[in-house]
């Protein structure tokens, strides 16, 4: 009796200790973005928000099967739900020949999402920590909100396309 | 005996305890949540107002109107004065204070399109070095605070104005912040009123905790602990002898109903009191004990006054009531003091039943005391009448003998009828102990030798002795 009163209270404090560990926080950005696809190769130019840092962007298997349709004569993308695109950002904005990424600017498309805005989840990730950290505030959201106009970069989106907040389209 | 703690005081504490737990945790809810609310709401508004506020400046400044959001500023501040609206260079540095952000737009278009102004601004106002507002601009996100300053409080607001890609066309792309707008509120009446909801709400408080302190104290009080406590007090003097006193309660609850029955118990105890003085004692005990019939050792003494008939038929039945009862009265006094117990009166006689520790010793001195007193009388009170008296001891049957409507407690059996024996052999002035009584109590009187007397009931004669005298 004594036996099993004691198993008992150790299997209780084990179950109470497991539970107290702290929880792995599930990272929401893949590590294999390297091999997606790139919808930009060369952003040599500073710009806001990322400022004077080389920039190269990658996009999910998902988001290459963008919607792209013409309404009441304007053009709206649509990237699917579970889209990702990955923009890392390089320490200078001309890095040598096997510099690495110092962090990802993510952008994930999770509606559902109580921190997403309009669709998506915007992320920013320290590569040097591993730390990602959801931004749910104005910054990333109302630079990328130009991106539905006509804005000074790439292409430039002179007729004003609505791009879903992307500044470089996936384009196949 | 325990020490009393009356329930007055425990009654009293339950009520103020129950109201002021329940009471109190109710109001600091309320008036939390009322403060709470209301800081919320007001946070809640600036918040909205900043949003708002943001668009419009953003939107003023694009077709390169920034005069418009000054003049936006200053409309707002005349409408609220509570409100303060700046704009802040991303280094701290009020915006259009000076030259510089024309400067720097006109050099981007590569042309003069903004004309520079003719005198810089006075009393420049510098943040710089305010802490949180180098987070707004870090971390590119709007930052709240509450201060207070010169007695009053404020909720401000650090906004920070993106340089977004549009623009980027004027301001360059090598910055994300352009400024920061600051939107402060004199949130001073907001905590006034909170403070005051607080001390209302304690006030409110105190004075319904005491009203229904009061009001349920004095319901209790009256319809509980005064009846009780008199019930009481009825009881206690019931105790100490006094059958007088009744319960006067007028409620027509379970307390005027209990006070009911406790002056009904009052009055069947006060007749049962009256007639305990009709009943032995050895009755009574054995009422309570509701026996049924049991052996025991006792000692019986058996008193008769002899020649009584001859004496009560020369004298009136009032004087002859008063002399008998006169002799079994002072009988009866002896007997008690002795630790006896006067089981009936038959007419003239008297029957005594001891038990317990010495009660053979106690018996013999009941008798020698009771012909001593007779003696002593020499007449004057007993007319010169004389007392026979004999004592045995022995196992009885003790019980209630009689029917169902009318039954005493007495004593049956041979050692009964062996004292009445003893008692009717006895002469005027004499006490007869049989050969029981002398073995318990020959070292303690002088006893004359035995006799030997034929009784009614025995076939032999039977040795007896006459008591004389205490030696002790």
């Amino acid at each position: 009796m004594k036996h099993r009163i004691f198993l008992t209270v150790i299997a209780i404090s084990l179950i109470f200790i497991s539970s107290c560990k702290k929880k792995e926080v599930k990272q929401l950005v893949p590590d294999d973005y390297k091999g997606w696809a790139m919808t930009a190769t060369e952003l040599t130019y500073p710009i806001p928000g990322h400022e004077s840092h080389y920039r190269q962007i990658f996009i999910n298997k998902i988001g290459e099967n963008v919607k792209i349709e013409k309404k009441n004569g304007r053009v709206y993308y649509d990237y699917p739900r579970g889209t990702i695109i990955v923009k890392e950002i390089y320490p200078t904005l001309e890095p040598k020949k096997g510099d690495k990424p110092i962090s990802l600017s993510v952008m994930i498309k999770d509606p559902d999402n109580p921190l997403s805005r309009d669709k998506w989840l915007w992320i920013v990730k320290n590569l040097k920590t591993g730390k990602e950290k959801v931004i749910d505030y104005e910054f990333c959201f109302d630079c990328h909100a130009n991106a539905n106009e006509p804005y000074p970069y790439g292409d430039g989106n002179k007729n004003g396309d609505f791009r879903d907040y992307v500044y470089f389209p996936y384009r196949k | 005996m325990n020490e009393v703690r009356p329930i007055t005081r425990t009654v009293n504490l339950i009520i103020i305890l129950s109201l002021t737990l329940g009471l109190g945790l109710t109001i600091v809810y309320f008036s939390y949540n009322q403060n709470v609310t209301l800081k919320t709401t007001t946070r809640g508004n600036l918040h909205q107002q900043a949003d708002l506020l943001y668009q419009s400046i953003k939107n003023a400044m694009l077709p390169g109107n920034a005069p418009n959001a000054v003049s936006l500023f200053s409309d707002i501040k005349d409408i609220n004065p509570s409100y303060e609206i700046m704009l802040f260079r991303a280094h701290g540095v009020q915006a259009f204070s000076d030259n510089a952000t024309i400067e720097t737009v006109n050099k981007n278009l590569d042309r003069q399109k903004f004309k520079l102004r003719s005198s810089p601004l006075e009393n420049v106002i510098d943040i710089s070095g305010d802490t949180r507002f180098k987070n707004s601009v870090a971390q590119r996100k709007t930052v709240a605070f509450e201060a207070s300053e010169s007695g009053r409080h404020f909720f401000t607001i650090y906004k920070p104005l993106l340089n977004l890609p549009k623009c980027t066309k004027c301001h360059g792309s090598d910055h994300t912040v352009r400024g920061v707008i600051k939107i402060s509120s004199d949130i001073t009446p907001v905590l006034d009123k909170q403070r005051i909801n607080l001390a209302i709400s304690g006030l409110i408080f105190i004075v319904v905790v005491f009203i229904l302190t009061v009001i349920l104290t004095r319901f209790f009080h009256r319809k509980i602990i005064n009846p009780v406590k008199h019930i009481g007090e009825v009881c206690i003097s019931v105790t100490n002898g006094n059958f007088s006193n009744r319960v006067s309660i007028p409620n027509r609850d379970e307390i005027g109903v209990l006070g009911e029955t406790v002056n009904r118990m009052v009055e069947g105890l006060y007749e049962r009191f009256q007639l305990s003085k009709f009943v032995s004692s050895s009755t009574i005990q054995s009422i309570r004990n509701k026996d049924r019939g049991a052996r025991a050792e006792i000692a019986i003494l058996f008193s008769d006054i002899r020649s009584f008939t001859a004496f009560s038929e020369n004298l009136p039945p009032e004087e002859v009531v008063e002399r008998l009862n006169g002799i079994l009265s002072f009988q009866t006094d002896i007997i008690h003091r002795n630790g006896g117990d006067v089981d009936k009166y038959v007419g003239d006689e008297v029957v005594a039943l001891f038990s317990g520790e010495e009660k053979e010793y106690r018996a013999c001195k009941s008798a020698l005391e009771i012909q001593q007193e007779v003696e002593a009388d020499a007449g004057k009170r007993f007319g010169g009448l004389h007392l026979g008296i004999g004592i045995n001891a022995g196992e009885v049957i003790l019980g209630m003998i009689g029917s169902e409507e009318r039954a005493d407690f007495t004593v049956i059996g041979d050692h009964v009828n062996f004292a009445s024996r003893l008692c009717d052999a006895a002469k005027p002035g004499q006490v007869i102990i049989s050969e029981n009584i002398y073995n318990m109590v020959k070292d303690r009187f002088k006893l004359s030798s035995p006799y030997k007397i034929k009784v009614k009931g025995k076939e032999n004669y039977q040795k007896v002795f006459i008591l004389e005298e205490r030696v002790e």
